[in-house]
């Protein structure tokens, strides 16, 4: 195919061909040459008088047998000589106006077939080829007998040569005629509007014709500006058809179809330099025109149903016209807050908006990466898109996240391995990421954290620090600093309970055998939890006493205060059928130990010796009693507890493992509990807008105002308004910690 | 009311005394620093935080506290230790009371 980048006539490289003397397509003997050679250099340089005459005689009479196709009844040496001979006597003027007016004779003479009035189509334009091959090869010939005259006197008069000279008689005589040129392009265009229709044509033929008029050099004029001008009409008419009969996924795959065909085309039979244009047309009718509506129409459901190649062919597409990847980025982008809306946005489905947020997540990675060529406007979309929508309802997406993961640190988690923990996690972070209220997230985190800490829950140290490493990274240490407090209050308890052992065996009193070790909480590290009063037994009031006094023996200036509602125990339970041991918390161990005295108790008692708050209690005795372990029997059956109940030790009580567990009912998350975490978020935010504004001023020094609440918008973590940023400010310049600048109204100086 | 079912309970004289014995107990308790107020006067951030300025500072990898303690005076007022060592280099007298400060004791 070298050939078709190169827009010069196709046969311009041929006169090395023609000067090797055995030319096949020559119809010429070549043995009787030598001896009139010889005998010329041997003669006289003097001719005889008639030698033109005869000369040109002879030279004609060839060309004629050569456009009449007929033998030639001189060798080619002979001929070729006699050209020589002509030139080098002054001659080379006569012979090239002879053979220009012989040439232009029989070419002229040539219109003539394509005139007549009613002629097939097609067979007018196989006849224009033929006639065009047999041009071709005609000057071929003729210049192979010429071609001492095309070397010399051609070549220094600056005149057409040979070949440029047929190609202009053609042109002049042939292709300029108006109603053959008419009928040469018509034709054309009705043979490739045949073959767009799908019909088979003749391709040689559109090649060879489409390559005469690039060589006569009318190819632009003549026929490329109303090729293109067809292709516009059809594909116009073609885009707004089928946009309305086909599904978008079909109509991108015949889409994709056309400009394959029409780059075969180019391939095929077309001038190269028609590609960039036709294609441009292509694009421009079948996709430029349509771009949003086949976004409106199609792109939703290509990304709900998950149709990779689709998607991979419709960015392929796109990515051909102008503002193409513009148009699909916004609605990718729209795509994505719509949907994730529906994810966030109602509570019904809070169960699982966590896991749907993942897979959401997973599948527009997925479609990036892998349609849109991970393409960075794309991508940046996405997020953008994501943090956008995450944020629409306030601290609950927060919230689900941080109940998310607890769900997967917690014990007893056994749908992954390490490493599977690990990637979730990992994945957790990306949506954590797009949270703006960070400290929303903590502060249920915390919740979550501290029960599985105290309670011994979690799953696996590793994970847990995984996590909040994780959190260090994203936020910073200020963020986790309360998070990693709860881990080093746990180390230091271990401490501590060492320490109290000892302090035991030293100083053996005369207390009641039981094994205790106490959590100390730093209070603020942890989540504040309701105080609530019980009646303790004397002997676990004793010991609790005892280790109070060696507590604050060793941490002057602190107080304790104890949490009956984190506390849990092992008790020693002696049944009927066998001895049990008993995993429970301190309210139910309360509840249990009065049947030590008594074989049946009314409810009003356990409530009295106890102390227990009142739901607290009727949940506790739930879960002794109308739980799957039933220590208790509860007077009369059902499953609420009345004022009236009583509740009966159960002997028969049975089970096949040794030590059982008695789940404690969690009272369900109260809206004012929720309310009540959402407020501690805020108070805390307005210490760390203070801590923040401290920092940045005692870094700075000096700062204008603006400059101060855009450094602040950086480091913050949540969502806040300009106002209370101003409220702060005014608050540290009443506390002394920065003050106004004499000269400069909104500036302010850092105080030390 | 026990009595009525003391007849009830079984013939078994084999068994413990006892039907539940505690054998341990994991308590929990909640520290704070022994104060009338919780609030640092000086800083206005509550005193089981460290002052506003250790926060602005908030060294990386150290645990919250960052040694950011709470003293007492003789008039039992309570401030942070960082907040309190800035304030009497400016005026030796406690910001509540007026009185002249002197160090009862300090945290630990
Ligand atoms: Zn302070
Ligand atoms: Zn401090
Ligand atoms: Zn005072």
């Amino acid at each position: 195919m070298s050939d078709t980048t190169n827009r010069r006539p196709n046969f311009s490289n041929l006169p090395e061909n023609v000067n090797n003397r055995s030319h096949n397509a020559l119809n010429i003997k070549p043995t009787a040459a030598k001896k009139l050679v010889i005998k010329n250099l041997k003669s006289e340089p003097k001719l005889p008088d008639d030698y033109r005459e005869q000369t040109w005689k002879k030279l004609k009479s060839a060309v004629l047998a050569i456009q009449q196709s007929k033998p030639n009844e001189y060798s080619l040496e002979e001929l070729y000589q006699a050209v020589e001979n002509m030139c080098n006597h002054k001659m080379a003027f006569l012979l090239y106006q002879k053979l220009y007016s012989l040439t232009e004779q029989y070419v002229a003479h040539n219109i003539e077939q394509f005139l007549t009035e009613s002629m097939d189509r097609y067979l007018f334009l196989k006849k224009m080829s033929d006639t065009w091959q047999a041009h071709c090869n005609q000057m071929i010939m003729v210049r192979s007998i010429f071609l001492y005259l095309d070397r010399t006197y051609i070549l220094q008069n600056h005149i057409s040569s040979i070949w440029d000279m047929g190609l202009e008689l053609f042109s002049k005589y042939i292709l300029l005629n108006t109603l053959v040129q008419t009928r040469v392009v018509e034709g054309l265009l009705m043979l490739i509007e045949k073959e767009r229709q799908g019909d088979q044509v003749d391709r040689t033929l559109l090649k060879s014709l489409l390559r005469m008029l690039t060589d006569l050099q009318i190819y632009d004029k003549a026929f490329e500006q109303k090729f293109l001008q067809a292709t516009e009409r059809l594909y116009a008419a073609e885009g707004q058809r089928l946009m309305q009969e086909l599904e978008v996924p079909d109509y991108l795959a015949h889409v994709d179809k056309r400009i394959t065909e029409e780059n075969e085309r180019v391939i095929h039979y077309l001038d190269p330099a028609t590609k960039y244009q036709l294609i441009h047309t292509v694009e421009k009718q079948l996709l430029r025109e349509h771009v949003t509506q086949i976004l409106q129409k199609g792109l939703d459901q290509l990304l709900c149903e998950f149709r990779l190649e689709d998607l991979s062919l419709l960015f392929n597409l796109l990515s051909r016209v102008k503002n193409g990847l513009v148009d699909l980025c916004s609605a990718f982008n729209a795509y994505i807050k719509k949907k994730g809306r529906t994810i966030v946005i109602d509570p019904e489905k809070d169960k699982t908006m966590v896991q749907e947020l993942l897979d959401f997540k997973d599948s527009m990675d997925n479609v990036v990466n892998n349609c849109f060529h991970k393409h960075e406007r794309f991508g940046n979309s996405l997020k953008e898109a994501f943090e956008n929508f995450i944020n629409q309802r306030t601290n609950k997406p927060a919230e689900l996240i941080a109940k998310f993961v607890d769900s997967k640190l917690r014990a007893g988690n056994k749908e992954a391995t390490e490493e599977e923990l690990e990637r979730l996690l990992d994945k957790i972070m990306v949506l954590f990421r797009f949270i703006h209220g960070k400290d929303v997230f903590e502060a249920f985190y915390k919740k979550d954290l501290a029960k599985r800490l105290l309670v011994g829950k979690s799953a696996s140290v590793d994970a847990e620090k995984s996590m909040l490493s994780k959190l260090k990274q994203e936020c910073g240490g200020g963020f986790t600093s309360k998070l990693e407090g709860m881990f080093k209050d746990m180390e230091l308890s271990k401490d501590i309970n060492q320490a109290f052992k000892q302090h035991l065996t030293v100083n053996s009193r005369d207390l009641p055998q039981i094994e205790m070790t106490v959590s100390i909480l730093t209070m603020g590290y942890w989540p504040t939890y309701q105080p609530m009063e019980v009646t303790l037994p004397d002997q676990m009031v004793r010991l609790q006493d005892v280790f109070k006094d060696f507590y604050l023996s060793k941490h002057s200036g602190r107080k304790l205060q104890w949490q009956p509602t984190l506390g849990h125990c092992v008790l020693k339970a002696s049944f009927k059928l066998g001895p049990k041991e008993l995993v429970v918390s301190l309210f139910q161990t309360l509840v249990l130990i009065l049947f030590n005295d008594c074989y049946e108790l009314a409810f009003d008692y356990i409530k009295e010796v106890t102390n227990i708050e009142d739901g607290e209690l009727r949940r506790t005795l739930q879960s002794l009693a109308c739980g799957k372990a039933r220590v208790l029997i509860k007077i009369p059956k059902g499953r609420d507890v009345q004022d009236d109940d009583r509740f009966r030790f159960n002997d028969e009580f049975t089970n096949k493992l040794f030590r059982i567990k008695i789940n404690q009912i969690q009272m369900k998350e109260t809206t004012e509990e929720q309310k009540a975490t959402e407020e501690r978020v805020f108070q805390d935010r307005q210490y760390q807008i203070d801590a923040a504004i401290v920092r940045i001023m005692k870094m700075r020094k000096t700062l204008s105002h603006n400059l101060l609440i855009s450094e602040l918008y950086i480091q913050l973590k949540f969502p806040v308004k300009p106002a209370d940023l101003k409220k702060r400010i005014e608050s540290l310049i009443d506390r002394d910690y920065m003050e106004r600048d004499k000269d400069n109204p909104i500036q302010y100086n850092y105080v030390a | 009311m026990a009595d009525e079912n003391d007849n009830e309970r079984i013939d078994e004289n084999q068994r413990p005394d006892k039907m539940f014995t505690l054998k341990k107990w994991n308590a929990v308790a909640m520290w704070s620093w022994d104060v009338e107020c919780d609030t640092c006067a000086i800083c206005r951030v509550q005193v089981m935080d460290a002052c506003l300025r250790c926060q602005a500072e908030s060294k990386k990898d150290s645990y919250g506290k960052q040694d950011c303690v709470v003293v007492w005076g003789e008039c039992n007022h309570s401030f942070h230790y960082c907040c309190m060592s800035l304030w009497v280099k400016q005026n030796n007298r406690c910001p509540l009371c007026q009185q002249e400060w002197s160090i009862q004791r300090m945290g630990k």
